[in-house]
């Protein structure tokens, strides 16, 4: 029963904090910088408050975006926070806060749906539990009492599982013919960044495509390990910062750069971070009247390792359900959210819509523009599930102008990896007779 | 063994982004597009001519418009008539550049909103001419541009339309209307004369925001603004209409929808070729697309549908009006409806796709 023991070691045995206090601060200013980004770039208009549809998540149709009033605040909320998680002021409640509201705009509408939004869901979930405040925080200084200068080892493993997590399903994700033999969607993406300055050259070359193919799903793969192993871990630091930096600038990805090199941190170790700390804070005075961390009771213990285990286990698990439907998932993206799928297909697509009154039989043509910006447009035009809706809401619409009996039929054409566009499903399909479900969606077409 | 592979691994990969960080010397065996050369030839040969042009032809407008009021002929009127078809033929010629100086600035729309909208509001233009009210200086777009010209001299018989001119209020609104459409050519003339051509050349990217982003969009913009608005709405196609809407054809009072929706046509056509209105040809979408992944394919996809594009308008002759054969010759111009509709995917999502051309602001997901 060694491996027992271990495991014990690693969920209940004890660690310093300060990874955690570190981690703490980093998100939280992480958080604050794109939330204030979110609303300086106006897209808290462009997204939540200007468009007359938003697309729902699956269990989630109830969320409804509020008045424009009340979002601004929601969002200053999320900026304070957000500081309260930095500097661990009323920590537990600024967690809470920032998972329920982050949360909340993200499921207002899946057209803006990002693997890292989801990332950051899981991690401000996570935070509510930790005790990352119980040092050098605000609340430590308050209320000295909560001081605690070791913590349990799965409040940091944890969150070391998590990014591992994300980075090898990434990994293991690009391993197929598409990605490693045919280079694509790299093949389309690197040329058009050849005016980058300095590595803009490079990215016009025939071999970039290939080096970076392979580049990207070696580091995917190894990189949880490599930073895990003290002896590979500051090297393994500085390909993080490299390969973020050069993909931030390459592509339009937003913050999410800056994130993985700031949680990644938390893979140091923990005199490391303890240095980070005691260098800057009060170096004379050894932290006396702290707390000694007390081992939770038996009860408590195994309550632990259940959700623990739990969760882990949905994590392991729930990326795999692509595995249970047939075709290809790039085409029909089946399973494809929630698995850590990134930067890896190339599709766009066209979709026009047909609306028929049976009653009359007359047929007319849908003007995406007047119910959607352009994003929406862009992503339902090749999502499947986001297809259904905008018909239902289609149908929903002319039926409240008058039109009886109305029946929606689109021809959506679909290019994946620079492959000619092809029909997603029949032209002459009601969608209306069509519902959305976790099944295999047998109304689409095979891709070619 | 565990410790030998994983510095395998690193050593491969500091190997692949070492090896990759050389690479820069060796740039010549690439067969890279040089997308500056083909901002160049889209701003120098096609965009500023087409703009000097409708500068000069608006300003011939303008002055034709001053002989007519100052002088109230037939043969007056007929030449500002003819101003104004030619001014609106090499209106169509700009119809897709609305992006820089002819894109949304400030409080003012972009040019073809600014200049070309209808349907025209005939009501509103009679109460401003009753209430002698040129001042023009409110929100609407939809009494003023070119359609509001075309409204004033062409909706009565030449007669009719002498007899109205004698009022004066009515030859005021006429020319405030034109002294406000010059202003805003020249400036849009002015703009990419000075300096706004280099700012063009010059932001050579693929990102959003980059010239080739904002052409590539109005680009779009521009072939589905001719499919929806002057071809699909008078048609009554558009879901919602209960029956054909031949009062929504564009120029409607000087029947000049047909010319016009060929010019604007034809603008697109020499845009996706790089081919100037004199029919020289430089580089352009077409030869971007020879030189990407999936491009060939895409060319002749595109080129063959262009064929039963031309082919559906060349069966449809000039006259009688648009307004006419939305119910005489309705077929025909389905047709060519549906010929659009199908073209649509090639230009819109397909070669965006694979030029990796960023259309819209939010981030896309990492890596």
């Amino acid at each position: 029963m060694v491996w027992r023991a271990r495991l014990a070691q690693h969920v209940f045995g004890l660690r310093s904090i300060a990874p955690l206090a570190t981690f703490r601060v980093v998100f939280g200013a992480l958080m604050l910088f794109s939330t204030v980004r979110f609303m300086v770039l106006g897209w808290m208009d462009d997204h939540y408050l200007e468009p007359l549809v938003h697309f729902k998540y699956f269990g989630f149709e109830w969320i409804e975006p509020t008045s424009a009033g009340v979002m601004y605040g929601l969002h200053i909320v999320l900026c304070v926070a957000a500081i309260g998680v930095m500097i661990g002021f009323f920590y537990r409640i600024s967690a809470l806060l920032v998972f329920i509201l982050f949360t909340y705009f993200e499921l207002i509408d899946l057209t803006y749906y990002l693997n890292h939004y989801y990332f950051v869901s899981l991690v401000s979930l996570i935070m509510i539990f930790l005790p990352a405040h119980k040092m050098w925080s605000i609340d430590a200084w308050r209320n000295p009492e909560i001081k605690m200068p070791e913590v349990p080892a799965w409040t940091i493993n944890i969150l070391k599982f998590q990014l591992g997590l994300v980075y090898l399903y990434a990994g293991l994700a690009k391993i197929n013919a598409t990605w490693l033999i045919d280079n694509l969607p790299l093949r389309i993406w690197l040329p058009a960044a050849d005016e980058l300055p300095i590595i803009g050259p490079i990215m016009a070359t025939k071999a970039a495509p290939m080096l970076f193919s392979w580049g990207g799903m070696l580091y995917d793969v190894s990189i949880p390990f490599l930073l895990l192993w003290s002896r590979t871990r500051v090297w393994a630091y500085i390909a993080v910062i490299l390969f973020h930096a050069i993909t931030g600038w390459l592509f339009q990805i937003g913050v999410f750069p800056l994130v993985m090199i700031g949680a990644t941190l938390i893979f140091f170790s923990e005199a490391w971070h303890l240095r980070l700390w005691t260098a800057r804070i009060q170096p004379k005075q050894k932290e006396k009247n702290t707390q000694a961390y007390m081992q939770p009771t038996q009860l408590k213990q195994r309550l632990i390792a259940i959700s623990l285990g739990l969760y882990c286990t949905f994590q392991l698990v729930f990326p795999w359900r692509f595995a249970f439907y047939p075709g290809n998932m790039f085409w029909t993206e089946q399973g494809y959210r929630f698995g850590w799928r990134v930067m890896l297909m190339e599709k766009a697509g066209t979709a026009t819509f047909y609306v028929t009154d049976q009653t009359t039989g007359r047929e007319g043509v849908v003007f995406n523009e007047d119910f959607l910006n352009a994003h929406q447009e862009k992503q339902m035009a090749m999502q499947p599930d986001m297809i259904l809706q905008y018909a239902q809401f289609l149908a929903e619409h002319y039926q409240a102008q008058g039109m009886h009996d109305v029946s929606i039929r689109a021809e959506v054409y679909v290019t994946l990896n620079g492959a000619p566009s092809q029909l997603l499903f029949s032209d002459t399909l009601n969608l209306l007779s069509v519902e959305d479900t976790w099944s295999h969606k047998t109304w689409l077409f095979s891709h070619e | 063994m565990h410790k030998q592979v994983a510095f395998l691994i690193l050593s491969f990969s500091l190997i692949v982004l070492a090896f990759s960080g050389c690479k820069k010397e060796e740039s010549e065996d690439q067969a890279a597009f040089d997308r500056k050369a083909l901002l160049k030839n889209y701003g120098e040969n096609l965009i500023l001519p087409a703009v000097s042009q409708l500068q000069s032809s608006v300003q011939q407008l303008n002055n034709a418009l001053l002989i007519f009021t100052n002088d109230l002929t037939s043969e007056n009127l007929e030449a500002a008539k003819n101003a104004w078809r030619a001014a609106y033929l090499d209106f169509m010629c700009v119809n897709s550049f609305n992006f820089g100086p002819g894109g949304e600035q400030g409080l003012n729309k972009s040019i073809t909103e600014e200049a070309g909208t209808w349907p025209t509001n005939t009501a509103l233009i009679e109460s401003n001419i009753t209430a002698a009210n040129y001042a023009l200086n409110d929100f609407n777009r939809d009494n003023r541009g070119f359609h509001a010209i075309d409204y004033l001299l062409f909706a009565d018989d030449a007669t009719t339309t002498l007899a109205t001119f004698e009022d004066a209020s009515r030859r005021a609104y006429l020319l405030a209307v034109s002294t406000r459409l010059n202003q805003q050519i020249t400036a849009l003339n002015n703009a990419w004369t000075s300096d706004y051509l280099d700012e063009f050349v010059s932001n050579s990217g693929t990102d959003v925001g980059s010239s080739t982003s904002l052409l590539y969009n109005e680009f779009v913009k521009s072939f589905e603004a001719l499919k929806n608005f002057k071809i699909a709405l008078p048609l009554g196609l558009r879901a919602g209409q209960t029956q054909v809407e031949p009062h929504l054809v564009e120029a409607r009072y000087s029947a000049y929808s047909l010319p016009a929706f060929r010019a604007h046509y034809a603008t697109i056509i020499d845009l996706w070729y790089g081919r100037t209105s004199t029919g020289n040809d430089g580089l352009g979408w077409r030869d971007y697309l020879e030189n990407v992944e999936g491009g060939p394919d895409l060319i002749a996809s595109t080129e063959a549908q262009i064929v039963l594009i031309d082919n559906a308008l060349e069966s449809i002759s000039d006259s009688p009006s648009l307004e006419e054969q939305i119910t005489t010759n309705f077929d025909a111009l389905n047709n060519l409806h549906a010929r659009l509709q199908q073209h649509t995917r090639y230009f819109k999502s397909d070669m965006s796709s694979i030029l990796g051309i960023t259309i819209t602001f939010s981030s896309g997901d990492g890596d």
